[in-house]
């Protein structure tokens, strides 16, 4: 068998130590090890965004990482947003605009949507196009997925102390 | 919800949203495995045509993880070779071993299968199988796969020729002749796949006697996948659970049935113990069905005015190296020669319909099958016809069309339009648009600010919800065509739906509940729908093909109404009336007229599950459930316009879509919110067909293109906001008036896409006779046609 390493991750803020093999991945790690499924894996290059996560709130491709390589650093991912009895704001838009169908690459639009309201919270259509070009979609048309990136923006600057 | 009566036509949120928004959708990989689980890794042939000399496996036995190694020979011992049932005068049957044994096909052909202790070891063991190759010649293009000569793909199909299918109608030369213009036209249309962003995968479970497994599928057909298992391997179906849990996109790329799930299955019974495939996105692109590979040679004759007189087609398809099940290689042969009529009233029709097999990946039902391809050529021919004698094309279309008042109407080919509204569509579409207004303002060069610009349209028909006639016409003998449903209101008086259909996005645990609430009377948050899964649904057809709303909503409301019937006598008699005078709605039943004194479900239960003294009326038996299957007509047509404006950069050859609008007919609609999802994104499908997607295979076979980064797919910035309008003419054939609106969008988007750009380069002289339309080949275009003409 290959060689073991002992990865040590903070991920939703909660501290996880591994034995695995250097050559694990990020996405790997997160849905095998921690057993967090949201981060899916789509093409394993770093095209569609389905394995989108954020590491130190940039969204990143869990795919394109080894799990040994982003110790150090403080990972979210899907499963960190909302409440157990409330949706976070940005899911409770996509939600009512009906910004996902399937639901496959939703976690990693919802990792590109955080990020791109943590940056910009009044984003106009041009630039959440441009940030959502993070990640593919083929059930949607994108159209109510930017639709509802709107209406999470306004969302949360209605409620500045709440945003993500 | 406001109505608790009426739940049908509402926009009501997805049940199915809260949980995959939190990342706890149970897609195939997400799901838990027993720590004794095998993974398969499947070793792809490199090669597209060539005879497998040796397999050796040793280095990869000696490898850590890796547990054994299955030939094609190996596998040949668990599993039938799998055969398309198709009896069509003119096809060649042909069988598929599910691993390659002597001769591979196409590359990405499985030659064997590593089993290893986990995914990454399946991984290594794949590199590790030394396999020897004698290298054969290749056929891997559709136009010079039949000539005389060329490599065979089947030893015992001369020609490459699958299949061949014809029909000319009475008197057809005489009618073409009465047009007093021909005009020919060869449309080319470039190979694509449905893409789904999760790839395909299984996972079975072997119970603890071993006897039977429970097999999980990222598929669209779990009723059809577990009778192929169960003829393929031999086992009773009993022995055969089927479940399709979340799937991630399906596009008809999931109602194919593969050999994966054959070897997965067989191994769970070999070894005994749990097995797990997960495909990655390369072997997803190589092996995955393809599809709209196709040549349309036509020629239509008209008469000054523009009216159609006759329309002779040659259509010639790339099949692929085998025929997939459950459709085989017809589909689009068939599909594309039955279809291309459309909304148009078109009497005198001559086709010859090819599928030819290729040494490349084997071609399949693809949303919308032959549907975008031939309305680019009838569409395109429209257009053509309006520029030639200098009529509008809209007009031309509007000329040609079957008019609402002769509906029901009967095609050349023998489909019915039951109802319709082609020219209401066309006029609505064409006035939102202002079509008239950028007519006048669009010079003749069509050159506004740098850009060409154009405007396209597609009037078509959507055929859904396919019925067994249906199937027969195309020759797919053991296709059924119906689906099914058990309704139960439970002894608490909850009510629980099982549908034959599976969910892939399509939002039915929502709509199918709006269905069941709406036929029984009942409180939507009161019903459940179970689907999916072959241990607890009925038998039917499955997901594909824009069926649901026809097929599964006309089998729930069938089953429904049956339950309502008893529930009436019920009800009648415990409240002393006559079951006719029992009205059921909002959750509860109370005599006509007298709405204060009633009964909720949960009563009526109570006497059904005799958990009370009424006892139950004269006739009627215990329980209060029904079963019901429903069959729809031959088909259910849908129709609908698309309109795009575009500008092409005069420079870069860049084209971007200005406006885009959709006029709409599904019938009765369900939940115009997840319609409206479901045009959006055929749409982006069809963007993404008629200006970026191609699968581009070399002379040898190989696939140039197999990666995201090089197979593109539409991302937010390629796609525009849609105008969509919705017409509502409900079938009066099908069950509950709803006809299917899976495929429209990408039907409908690839050929407006087309002749908006044709419009647009019209002013050049350029004809645009085939997609994909990618930058270089719009500019190289451009360019020749500026040093073709003498500058102005």
């Amino acid at each position: 068998m290959t060689d073991t390493v002992e990865v040590t991750l903070k991920v939703n803020g909660r501290t996880a130590t591994r034995q695995v093999e250097p050559r694990l991945l990020l996405v790997d790690f997160l849905r095998h090890e921690l057993g967090l499924k949201g981060a899916h894996v789509g093409c394993e290059q770093g095209v569609c965004g389905a394995c989108t996560v954020l590491i130190d709130g940039r969204s990143a491709r869990s795919c394109l990482h080894f799990a040994v390589a982003v110790q150090g650093t403080e990972i979210a991912t899907v499963e960190s947003l909302g409440s157990r009895d409330s949706l976070h704001p940005i899911q409770e838009a996509f939600h009512k605009a009906h910004g996902l169908q399937c639901g496959y690459c939703t976690p990693g639009f919802l990792a590109t949507t955080v990020e791109l309201l943590a940056r910009n919270p009044d984003p106009d259509e041009a630039e959440i196009r441009r940030a959502l070009t993070n990640n593919i979609c083929r059930c949607t048309g994108y159209a109510n997925i930017v639709k509802a990136v709107r209406a999470a923006a306004a969302a949360m600057r209605a409620m500045p102390d709440k945003a993500a | 919800m406001a109505d608790r009566r009426h739940y049908i036509g509402q926009d009501v949120l997805r049940r199915e949203d809260e949980y995959l928004l939190r990342g706890r959708g149970r897609f195939v990989d997400d799901l838990p495995t027993p720590t004794d689980t095998v993974h398969l890794g499947f070793v792809m042939s490199p090669y597209a045509h060539a005879r497998v000399v040796s397999i050796d496996a040793s280095r990869a036995l000696a490898h850590g993880g890796v547990i054994a190694v299955y030939t094609g020979a190996d596998i040949a011992k668990l599993v039938q070779p799998i055969v398309a049932e198709i009896e069509f005068p003119g096809y060649h049957r042909h069988g598929r071993d599910v691993i390659a044994r002597d001769k591979v096909r196409f590359v990405g052909e499985h030659v064997a299968v590593v089993v290893a202790e986990n995914a990454y070891a399946a991984q290594d063991g794949i590199e590790l199988v030394d396999v020897e190759y004698e290298p054969l010649p290749v056929a891997s293009d559709l136009e010079t796969a039949t000539q005389p000569g060329a490599p065979l793909v089947h030893d015992a199909i001369p020609n490459n020729l699958i299949f061949k299918g014809q029909l000319t109608t009475k008197d057809f030369a005489a009618g073409f002749a009465r047009g007093e213009h021909v005009i020919r036209e060869r449309f080319r249309s470039g190979r694509v796949a449905g893409v789904p962003m999760e790839p395909r995968g299984c996972l079975a479970l072997p119970d603890h006697v071993g006897d039977s497994i429970v097999f999980y599928s990222s598929t669209q057909i779990p009723h059809l996948v577990r009778t192929a298992l169960a003829r393929c391997l031999d086992v009773a179906e009993p022995r055969i659970r089927v479940v399709a849990p979340e799937v991630g996109g399906g596009f008809g790329t999931k109602a194919q049935i593969y050999p994966e799930e054959f070897v997965v299955a067989a191994l769970a019974f070999d070894l005994r113990r749990p097995v797990k495939w997960i495909q990655d996105r390369r072997e997803e692109l190589l092996t995955d069905i393809h599809a709209r590979d196709h040549i349309y040679d036509v020629e239509i004759s008209f008469d000054s005015q523009g009216i159609v007189q006759g329309l002779k087609l040659s259509l010639w398809t790339n099949a692929g190296a085998y025929s997939t099940l459950p459709f085989g290689c017809t589909l689009e042969a068939t599909g594309g020669a039955r279809m291309i009529v459309g909304p148009y009233r078109i009497s005198n029709y001559a086709y010859e319909t090819h599928a030819v097999a290729t040494h490349t990946c084997p071609s399949g039902a693809y949303r919308g099958v032959a549907q975008p391809t031939c309305f680019m050529a009838i569409e395109g021919l429209m257009d053509r016809i309006g520029r030639k004698l200098g009529i509008d094309p809209a007009e031309i279309r509007l000329r040609n069309m079957v008019p609402t008042k002769d509906l029901p109407w009967v095609n050349v080919v023998g489909v019915r339009y039951d109802t319709g509204s082609f020219v209401e569509s066309l006029e609505r579409a064409l006035t939102a648009i202002d079509y008239a207004g950028f007519r006048t303002r669009q010079p003749a060069d069509r050159l506004v600010d740098g850009k060409y610009r154009g405007i396209g349209i597609c009037s078509f028909t959507e055929v859904s919800g396919t019925g067994a006639p249906g199937w027969r016409a195309r020759g797919l003998v053991r296709m059924p065509g119906f689906d099914s449903s058990i309704v139960k209101v439970e002894p608490t008086g909850k009510v629980t739906a099982y549908v034959s259909h599976a969910n892939g996005g399509q939002g039915h645990l929502t709509t199918f509940a709006q269905v069941v609430a709406d036929a029984l009377g009942a409180d939507l948050a009161d019903v459940t729908i179970i689907e999916g899964d072959t241990g607890a649904t009925p038998y039917g057809t499955n997901t594909f093909a824009s069926r649901s709303a026809v097929t599964g909503g006309g089998a729930l409301i069938r089953a429904s109404t049956k339950v309502k019937e008893k529930m009436r006598r019920i009800a009648g008699h415990m409240l002393e009336a006559a079951p006719a005078d029992i009205v059921i709605e909002g959750g509860r039943a109370f005599v006509v007229g007298v709405p204060q004194v009633g009964l909720d479900f949960a009563g009526i239960a109570e006497t059904a599950y005799s958990m009370n003294n009424f006892g139950l009326p004269e006739g009627d038996g215990y329980g209060l459930e029904a079963t019901d299957f429903y069959d729809p007509p031959l088909v259910t047509m849908a129709n609908a316009v698309h309109i795009a404006q575009v500008a092409v950069d005069a420079e870069d050859g860049r084209v971007e879509i200005e406006r885009y609008l959709v006029v709409h007919d599904c019938g009765r609609i369900i939940n115009p919110m997840i319609v409206n999802g479901q045009i959006h994104g055929g749409t982006a499908q069809g963007i993404g067909e008629a200006l970026m997607e191609e699968m581009v295979y070399d002379s040898e076979g190989q696939l140039q293109n197999a990666t995201l980064l090089d197979y593109l797919l539409p991302t937010a910035e390629d796609v525009p906001n849609f105008e969509i309008d919705h017409l509502e003419s409900p079938s009066i054939d099908a069950e509950g008036g709803f006809k299917g609106v899976g495929e429209g969008g990408v039907i409908g988007a690839v050929p407006a896409i087309v002749n908006a750009v044709a419009d647009a380069l019209a002013g050049l002289g350029i004809n645009i006779n085939r997609k994909p339309l990618r930058p270089a080949f719009l500019s190289r275009l451009m360019r020749e046609a500026r040093a073709s003409r003498p500058a102005a």
